[in-house]
């Protein structure tokens, strides 16, 4: 017999119960009356080789469809309370992948978990406390947010004072609580955007699976997303973030898997990436406009691999090594080039992004 | 400490009753139910004012005048059917709401029951409004005497029919990729290809006797009796009609709206958000 604290889902009244290693036990809160099961576990091989700490666990997924493999064995994981960025251009298996994680897609091999639950197997359970918002839904635009609002509560067993609540609370979060009862046949794409990222967050999920959540939006509306990104992060949320803006997954996530062709092409860590972005650009600002003549000296420069004019500097793209930056430095002050600055600058996420794209597709 | 929270029971008969709310509120916003209703008290109307604006009698039996009243019941029961069963699938995929509602905690399967149920409770509640307006007018011509155990039959021949009806186009609903080949084949199916091919049978001399349509005929036939048809000998040509028999139609009925219904859940359950 074992004796276990599981707490309620909706309240989180903490309830002990007993019982044997696979038996189910029915539980009633004693606070908010939310019925319920708990299996007691056995020592199931699949369920050892999931950590604990793993929130969404995906091993070896793949999605054909007819010929065409669309996601081609992929496998990570997100830990609890993490952010994942998952980046990738049209076609890598970004919205595939999502898909496959709500069950609004079926894998030809491969699973995915969510709360150690094979959403395949278990939607029902798996979805439960998973907030979504996958390409751009369509909205019932006879309906008002109120009205859309309620029944996805309703799904999630909010109790009627409790929902209204928390119907406002999310389209404030929105910002769209001046149209809480007006239809949303009149919303712009940006406000029909905000409104399914209030259904998403509606029944305060522990998991957040968001496909392009700031497509549509304004700079306004997109740095909203990110500070309530940020706010769900340090209540513990996990938040699995597909995103096109570079610089918005590096603001916000904490890990990035970059996907292409259906395969993880590369991941880690923003520090890991941000390390592994390498110098390969030297800015330099010279006392005098560059003639036709120094432009021919500079391209007979064998280090520089190439140069570009933009606002006054001259950037020059080199191999990254120290060696050659000094090397550079020293044959332009030989040449008789006044140098009033000079200084290496690393790529950007974007031009990271675009390199392991190239190299994936062998594209140099 | 992590505590584990327990799994909410999540009641797939609460998860179809909340769809059917959702979609009968669906049908009230958009309109489509004041529209039909409408229409099913307007029809009847139109029965018990024109005739003495023109001068002319009712029919002589209670029975007769509702016989010629629900003439056109089925005409209703098919606009209904087509109106709301016609986008209850097709509609989430089409429109992509679907992006919104599958991704849920609650079954696929009770979701689509609880579209199917809603709308079979639209389409009856559009018959059953047709029904009263009927039998106030018959009560007011004819006295209350004149609503017969015939109409209450006729009633629920058409409640089985509208069923029938709604099956057939859910099942479409279910295969269809747009929401308006969805409604329009079932609505011409069931209007124009139906019966063409049962006057095909006809002419034929084959009894179409399994085909829906053909039996929708038992909504006014129990009204009154009505003899084997047919033109006499000497009379210049000769053809067989064939009338529906009450339990075999009572059967096909039936038949259509399980078998269709069953089917349409199936389709709907195997159908990606690609």
């Amino acid at each position: 017999m074992i004796s276990k604290t599981v707490k309620c889902p909706k309240c989180e009244t903490h309830i002990n119960i007993q019982g044997n290693p696979g038996e189910t036990t029915v539980i009633s809160c004693p606070n908010c009356n939310i019925k319920g099961k708990f299996t007691f576990q056995k020592e199931k091989a699949e369920i050892k080789t999931i950590s604990k700490h793993n929130i969404i666990e995906v091993k070896n997924l793949t999605k054909m469809f007819n010929d065409f493999k669309a996601l081609d064995t992929v496998s990570f994981n997100v830990k609890k309370g993490e952010i994942l960025g998952f980046v990738g251009p049209n076609g890598a298996g970004k919205t595939t992948t999502i898909k496959l994680l709500t069950n609004l897609l079926t894998p030809t091999s491969g699973y995915a978990y969510i709360n150690n639950i094979n959403v395949n197997k278990n939607p029902t359970k798996a979805l439960l406390s998973v907030g979504s918002l996958i390409e751009v839904p369509g909205i019932y635009d006879y309906l008002t947010p109120h009205e859309i609002l309620t029944y996805f509560g309703k799904i999630h067993r909010m109790k009627k004072n409790e929902l209204d609540q928390k119907i406002k609370e999310v389209l404030k979060t929105v910002k769209l609580s001046d149209w809480e009862y007006k239809k949303t046949g009149s919303f712009s794409t940006g406000m029909q955007r905000r409104l399914a990222i209030a259904k998403a967050i509606l029944h305060s999920p522990d998991v957040l699976i968001l496909d392009e959540p700031v497509i549509g939006l304004d700079p306004r509306g997109i740095k909203d997303i990110r500070d309530m990104l940020k706010q769900f992060k340090n209540k513990g949320v996990t938040i699995f973030l597909s995103s096109h803006l570079l610089n918005e997954v590096k603001e916000t996530c904490d890990r990035i898997i970059f996907l292409d062709g259906g395969k993880i092409v590369t991941q880690g860590t923003i520090e890991e990436i941000m390390h592994r972005i390498k110098i390969d650009t030297i800015e330099v600002e010279f006392l005098n406009q560059l003639t036709e003549f120094d432009i021919k000296k500079i391209e007979s420069i064998p280090e520089i691999n190439s140069f570009e004019k933009e606002n006054g500097f001259l950037k020059i793209k080199f191999d990254g090594k120290p060696e050659t930056s000094n090397e550079i430095l020293t044959k332009l002050t030989e040449q008789g080039f006044k140098v009033v600055s000079f200084s290496t600058k690393k790529a950007d996420l974007e031009s990271f992004y675009v390199s392991i794209m190239n190299e994936e597709k062998g594209v140099m | 400490m992590d505590i584990d929270r327990y799994i909410p029971v999540i009641d797939d008969f609460r998860s179809m009753y909340l769809t059917i709310k959702f979609e009968l509120l669906k049908h009230i916003k958009r309109k489509r139910i004041l529209i039909t209703l409408i229409l099913a008290i307007l029809i009847p109307l139109i029965f018990f004012i024109i005739p003495p604006l023109l001068g002319r009698d009712y029919a002589d039996t209670a029975n007769g005048f509702a016989n010629s009243n629900l003439g056109f019941v089925n005409l209703l029961i098919i606009l209904s059917g087509a109106i709301f069963a016609g986008d209850s699938i097709s509609g989430e995929f089409e429109n992509k709401t679907g992006l919104l509602l599958f991704p849920t905690p609650q079954r696929k399967s009770s979701i689509f029951v609880g579209k199917y149920i809603a709308s079979v409770i639209a389409t009856w509640l559009i018959v059953s409004l047709y029904y009263l307006i009927t039998i106030i007018e018959v009560a007011s011509i004819y006295g209350a005497s004149g609503i017969s155990v015939e109409i209450a039959q006729s009633f629920l021949l058409a409640l089985l029919y509208s069923t029938s009806v709604v099956s057939i186009v859910f099942f479409f609903s279910s295969i269809m990729k747009k929401t308006i080949t969805s409604s329009l084949i079932g609505f011409f199916l069931l209007l124009m290809i139906l019966p063409i091919i049962t006057a095909v049978f006809t002419v034929a001399e084959v009894d179409p006797w399994f085909i829906v349509t053909h039996n929708e005929g038992l909504v006014t036939d129990v009204l009154e009796t009505v003899n084997e048809g047919g033109f006499g000998p000497g009379q210049g040509f000769n053809f067989t009609i064939f009338k529906p028999d009450l339990w075999s139609g009572i059967g096909v009925m039936s038949a259509y709206a399980v078998i269709l219904f069953l089917s349409g859940i199936v389709m709907a359950n195997r159908r990606k958000m690609e």
